[in-house]
């Protein structure tokens, strides 16, 4: 009984503990309310109380083969989906953010600039630049409205963001149409406010809003319950820089100059009838494309328009190669990585560390191998610092052999509103969020 | 077939039965539970309309707000709205200007208050889990509803259905403090942490000092989002270098054990396992001073490591234009090759205007 009064003063959200009004029957939540309480009194375990509330996998029923893949919660009826925002601590108030005006993105990528994720010791901070932010919130389809910001009601200052774009994400046989969840920031003055839980329910009502009830995301942290772990690896182009800036290290018995030949490059591409991909292409890769991705678990179901969106290149945003058959024309590989600078954090020599990210990647003729080198080449050629992968797909087979290092960072991917029974192998994965 | 009927009529029946005694006994248990008397519950669900009214007029005096008192206690927005615009005139600029050339901040940053409190609450999140100590319903109560007006604002919510005895009872609870401010109900809460353990904000500014750093590494570790990965420190291993403490001295730059290494006989040349000498490793780390040292010592500036390598090849792989410079004017071979026939003219990549001219000049 202590335990069970003990938690009643605790100043939990509450409010947030039953975030869908509409959600299960009263007797049903006390009842489940209950038996969490006395759970979180036993275990310590009371880091998740806002995913404990979501439909989303919960560690309790890891293993459990009896639940059925699938939606966790059926679909609702719109007419019940609640119909005004959540409510912000009243200084704040929501703001949807029109990332074509010039002005917004500007105030957004400002905050992301000085607020979004830094690595563990606070030396880098990503700084996605406006173009990429344009790119990534503006694909076939999207919605305006999912494209949520928090301002101050005096100042107007913009003070937090987050975002949803919509996509057919294929799990195992069945496409679902999803949210897309990223670019979730909170000003670094703000973190004490608890905002991110209002904004993630923020985007969900509004997600459910246009009939979609799924989503996808990642995160750095365990939440209840990944579908998938990746890690990141890192391959140097440009290891002095990297080095000084301390995104890598030399250690005490090796030399630079050693560390500058191990990572040299040839100054040209190798694999006959290698090169940019052009509009014309569009067909034959998203034909290539979807053949590649059905062998995984969880991808991407792309049409035309989302290759032409998502893969054709994009000066600073996006580059995309392939192998056309210097015969036959005929397209046979593919490869592609997306731009994604970081500011580096009080180093006085550099300020912008420019980062390649292995997007998505196919190989029918031409080894994956040598067609990943290729990709090394015309990244350095690029002036790209680094060049970055996750264990997804097929990469494992080459991040090794192409002198790859193995980062530090791990990342999660998780489905809402979408149980699976068992999580599935990185290399299983053909997805790969921005 | 028709005889289905009555057999499911029966079913329906008992299942309707058995729902209703076990909602019964759950609203007995969270009675128990929760040790509510039920008179005042009874009032407040009796009750509700007038109540409510009375509470936001009555039980919320407001010095800082007195529309909120006056006009219409029904229109709850339009209050929470006037309470809003009136506090943000009114919050004071917080006392650090200082930082990323941020303006106005007023009234958003958090406050050393918004601090407190954060503690507080964690405090009494983890003292709650630990439940040493029995607090009364009352001002667990209390404690949520100045929790809600500090994260929230006034309440707004609907009211939870009379079934619901703790939703019932929190809802009361919050909306009693009408549109206190939320400065006055964090400071509030704290006294009341404050008064039933005395000494929790020395248990948490110990906390509060290690905080800082945990709060730097979960700021950085975002709910939600991409990662940042950075290569991962491997230690080194399989690596079967001998090197002796000068070459360690010259790679960390360390001009005073460098010295007292030379002044007690060792040999500025002195090679490690791979060959290299002082120099080289003080050139591969770039430091110009004991490059200079070591010259000025006599050490050889043409020496090779075991792949043939000179200084100057380091300091032309590595980038590093002043040491190279440096080197040539100390004689330094621009032409010497190494083990694979290459110079470090040749290997030069960077357009170095000297080191054209050095070369003119061999030629």
């Amino acid at each position: 009984m202590a335990d069970r009064n003990g938690s009643t003063g605790v100043p939990e959200e509450t409010q947030n503990l039953m975030p869908n009004e509409n959600a299960p029957s009263e007797s049903d939540v006390s009842l489940d309310l209950l038996a969490q309480k006395v759970q979180e009194s036993l275990a310590l375990g009371n880091r998740h109380k806002f995913w404990e509330t979501q439909p989303v996998g919960q560690f309790k029923d890891i293993g459990d083969t009896s639940l059925p893949e699938g939606p966790i919660e059926p679909p609702t009826p719109i007419s019940e989906v609640k119909q005004e925002p959540y409510n912000l601590p009243n200084l704040y108030e929501w703001v949807t953010c029109d990332i074509d005006s010039e002005e917004m993105c500007a105030e957004v990528y400002n905050l992301l600039t000085n607020n979004y994720v830094e690595d563990d010791e606070n030396m880098f901070r990503f700084n996605y630049s406006k173009e990429f932010l344009r790119w990534a919130l503006r694909p076939p389809g999207y919605f305006k409205s999912w494209h949520i910001g928090v301002r101050v009601k005096s100042s107007k200052k913009l003070v937090a963001f987050i975002t949803g774009v919509p996509a057919r994400i294929r799990v195992r046989d069945n496409v679902v149409t999803m949210a897309e969840v990223n670019f979730l920031c909170v000003h670094k003055k703000l973190r004490s406010k608890r905002l991110a839980p209002v904004m993630i329910k923020e985007v969900t009502r509004r997600v459910h809003l246009e009939n979609i009830w799924q989503a996808a995301y990642t995160a750095g942290v365990v939440l209840p319950t990944p579908v998938s772990t990746c890690q990141y690896w890192h391959r140097s182009l440009n290891p002095k820089k990297l080095i000084d800036v301390g995104f890598s290290r030399l250690g005490a018995r090796m030399t630079m100059s050693r560390t500058i030949k191990l990572y040299k490059l040839p100054e040209s591409t190798v694999t006959p009838g290698f090169r940019k991909m052009e509009p014309h292409d569009v067909p034959a890769v998203t034909r290539l494309l979807r053949e590649y991705l059905s062998q995984f678990a969880i991808a991407p179901d792309f049409d035309e328009n989302d290759v032409e969106h998502w893969l054709l290149p994009k000066e600073n945003v996006v580059d995309s190669f392939l192998v056309a058959s210097p015969e036959t024309h005929e397209i046979t590989d593919f490869c592609s990585f997306y731009t994604l600078p970081s500011s580096i954090l009080g180093n006085p020599n550099y300020s912008t560390l420019k980062a390649a990210y292995s997007y998505y990647n196919v190989s029918t003729k031409t080894p994956l191998l040598q067609l990943m080198n290729d990709a090394l080449i015309v990244a350095k050629q690029k002036d790209f610092d680094v060049f970055n992968a996750l264990d997804v797909m097929q990469n494992e087979s080459f991040l090794k052999e192409l002198k790859f290092g193995p980062g530090d960072g791990k990342l999660h991917y998780y489905l809402y509103n979408y149980r699976i029974r068992q999580a599935v192998l990185a290399s299983e994965l053909g997805l790969v969020l921005l | 077939m028709s005889d289905w009927q009555p057999l499911l009529q029966s079913i329906l029946i008992g299942l309707l039965f058995s729902y209703l005694v076990a909602k019964l006994i759950s609203v007995v248990l969270s009675f128990k539970e929760e040790n509510l008397s039920i008179t005042r519950s009874n009032n407040n669900n009796y009750n509700e309309p007038k109540r409510t009214k009375d509470d936001v007029v009555v039980a919320a005096p407001n010095p800082r707000g007195p529309e909120a008192d006056s006009g219409r206690p029904h229109d709850t927005e339009s209050m929470i709205a006037e309470q809003g615009s009136v506090r943000n005139e009114e919050s004071l600029p917080c006392s650090d200007v200082d930082s990323d050339g941020d303006d106005d901040w007023e009234g958003v940053e958090s406050t050393e208050l918004d601090e407190m409190f954060s503690a507080a609450t964690a405090f009494v999140a983890a003292s709650a889990a630990a439940s040493s100590q029995k607090v009364s319903n009352d001002v667990q109560l209390q404690l949520y509803a100045l929790y809600k007006i500090a994260t929230e604002g006034p309440c707004s919510a609907p009211q939870p259905s009379a079934l619901k005895m703790t939703a019932r009872a929190k809802w009361q609870a919050w909306q009693k403090l009408g549109a206190m401010p939320p400065e006055e109900a964090m400071q509030k809460y704290i006294d009341i942490v404050t008064e039933l353990y005395p000494t929790w904000a020395a248990g948490s500014s110990l906390k509060s000092k290690r905080g800082q750093e945990d709060a730097a590494s979960t700021d950085s570790k975002a709910p939600m989002g991409p990662v940042f990965s950075s290569f991962a420190y491997e230690e080194e291993s399989g690596n079967d270098l001998k090197m002796d403490a000068i070459h360690a001295f010259a790679r960390e730059g360390d001009m005073d054990n460098l010295l007292k290494c030379i002044e007690n006989g060792v040999s500025v040349n002195l090679r490690d396992s791979e060959g290299r000498a002082p120099l080289h490793w003080a050139v591969d780390r770039g430091h110009l001073n004991i490059s200079e040292l070591l010259v000025s010592k006599n050490a050889d500036v043409n020496a090779k490591d075991n792949e043939g390598q000179t200084p100057l090849h380091y300091a032309v792989v590595c980038d590093r234009e002043a040491i190279a410079q440096f080197l040539v004017k100390q004689n330094a071979d621009i032409g010497m090759k190494d083990n694979d026939g290459n110079s470090p003219c040749h290997v030069c990549e960077s357009d170095w205007p000297w080191m054209l001219h050095a070369a003119k000049g061999t030629d």
